[in-house]
């Protein structure tokens, strides 16, 4: 560092303002040379100068009235402030502990308003996964059961499975086979409990217009289940085609039927909503009787 | 009972608050009054704008942190202050062209006399451009750091090292053609002359 870089910087290393290194060098320049710590030194006695001058200025200095009056106004002032702010800040505080478990109740509801919403908007997709897939099941069953007689499994009769698996089984072949509900040209087949892709159906099998009926009765999860069902109003049952087959589907609590031919949409909804009502009365009857609601 | 616990405990909270002000902040009111005066340069205006300051600290003081630099944190508070004050008076101060020129002309590095008296000093300080006055009470006599000047009146911190730097230059240009003037000035000095 040259004397002349040493005097641009001396103001700075007076204050304390200059970085480690810079100031590494300035100490190694003075050091070595006697007038930069001359000037140094005049520098630094020049500022003492100045602030003894300045502060000691009679002009620069507060009147002592203005300093007790000060200092009294100020504590006066502290003491309001300070109860001013204490008593409402108690009330403040209450008044925002009542905001904040509004807040918390509002933010509760949203929470289980949006839980109730999100779960049903989830669930309805898989509702409708897992009723595609009876649904296909009972096709299946149709086809390789009714239509092909393929079944891996034997059918065994509707009354043995009713006593060993299913209750509501019980008795369900009647409804079809005394007719009496049934449009005119309808012709019950035969009634047996099989089983498709490991799943039970409870089978009437109808013939209407040359075609192979299947109604197909089994046990439904838990998750669809429901109290409202289309047969109670059986106009709300609705046809849906399934690997070319048309299937209308209703459900009791625990139990879909599902009703699976190659009739047009039009008959295979009428044979279903023909015979809806007396299907999901004896099925509900049975889950109430067997306490199966319970479960 | 609660309630007068409560009233108790507040009438110590109140003393306590106004020891911890008195102690921290009341030392600083004569550079306070100092700074106030020089920038509203009448006695009666500076007193009334340290009371602002101090009021408007006292009201703030919960958030001020006991170990950060008092001192900066109530110059911000009065410049801020007294900002609000010309604005309200409508007094447009204009900063001065000429005060930059006439220190960009000072490129004579004097070399610092050592025999001044007081009174040599501040009247080099008051011939000053009141923009290096500034600058030059803050640092030298207020003992503000450059952060703490820039902050305090609100310009950037280089502007603020450039303009203590050329006022301490020509406050020493002053005192040096003072010192020439009465044949005090140092030797090596008159050799760079």
């Amino acid at each position: 560092m040259e004397c002349h870089e040493f005097c641009e910087i001396a103001d700075s290393y007076l204050s304390d303002e200059l970085s480690v290194e810079t100031n590494h060098e300035a100490i190694s320049h003075l050091e070595k040379c006697a007038d930069c710590r001359c000037e140094l030194s005049a520098r630094r006695a020049l500022r003492t100068n100045l602030r003894d001058a300045f502060i000691g200025l009679p002009v620069n200095r507060m009147r002592p009235e203005f300093v007790s009056e000060l200092s009294g106004r100020l504590r006066d002032a502290a003491i309001e402030v300070r109860s001013q702010s204490i008593v409402p800040s108690m009330e403040r505080s209450q008044s925002r502990r009542y905001f904040t478990l509004a807040v918390a109740a509002c933010l509760l509801l949203t929470l289980l308003i949006g839980s109730i919403i999100v779960r049903q908007l989830l669930s309805r997709p898989a509702q409708n996964i897992v009723k595609i897939e009876l649904a296909k099941a009972a096709v299946g069953d149709h086809r390789d059961c009714a239509e092909e007689f393929r079944l891996a499994e034997k059918p065994i009769a509707l009354d043995v499975a009713g006593q060993n698996y299913d209750p509501v089984y019980l008795g369900l072949a009647e409804i079809f086979a005394k007719g009496s509900v049934a449009p005119p040209d309808v012709k019950f087949i035969e009634a047996h409990s099989c089983v498709f892709a490991g799943r039970r159906f409870a089978h009437i099998v109808l013939k209407y217009h040359g075609s192979l009926v299947s109604f197909l009765v089994t046990g439904i999860p838990s998750n669809l289940a429901s109290d409202h069902s289309p047969a109670k109003d059986p106009a709300t049952i609705v046809c849906s085609q399934i690997e070319g087959y048309n299937v209308s589907f209703f459900q009791t609590h625990r139990h879909g039927i599902f009703v699976v031919s190659t009739l047009p949409e039009g008959d295979n909804l009428a044979l279903a909503r023909a015979f809806a009502p007396g299907v999901f009365d004896h099925i509900t009857n049975r889950e109430r009787t067997t306490a199966l609601l319970i479960d | 009972m609660f309630g007068a616990a409560a009233n108790r405990g507040s009438e110590h909270g109140q003393e306590d608050h106004w020891a911890s002000f008195d102690a921290e902040v009341m030392p600083h009111a004569p550079s306070l009054f100092r700074i106030a005066l020089w920038l509203t340069r009448d006695r009666t205006e500076a007193e009334d704008l340290v009371q602002e300051t101090l009021t408007e600290a006292l009201g703030a003081f919960h958030r001020f942190i006991t170990g950060t630099n008092c001192h900066a944190w109530l110059v911000s508070i009065l410049y801020h202050r007294n900002s609000k004050r010309r604005r309200a008076a409508s007094r447009l101060t204009l900063v001065s062209d000429s005060d930059e020129r006439i220190a960009e002309t000072a490129v004579f590095e004097a070399p610092t006399p050592q025999s001044v008296t007081d009174e040599d000093v501040l009247a080099a300080l008051k011939r000053l451009p009141r923009s290096f006055q500034e600058v030059v009470i803050l640092a030298d006599i207020e003992e503000m750091s450059y952060k703490e000047i820039a902050s305090a009146i609100n310009v950037p911190i280089g502007t603020v090292m450039s303009r203590i730097s050329r006022g301490r230059k020509l406050l020493r240009a002053e005192l040096a053609g003072y010192a020439r003037a009465h044949g005090f000035l140092r030797q090596r000095a008159l050799s760079m002359d």
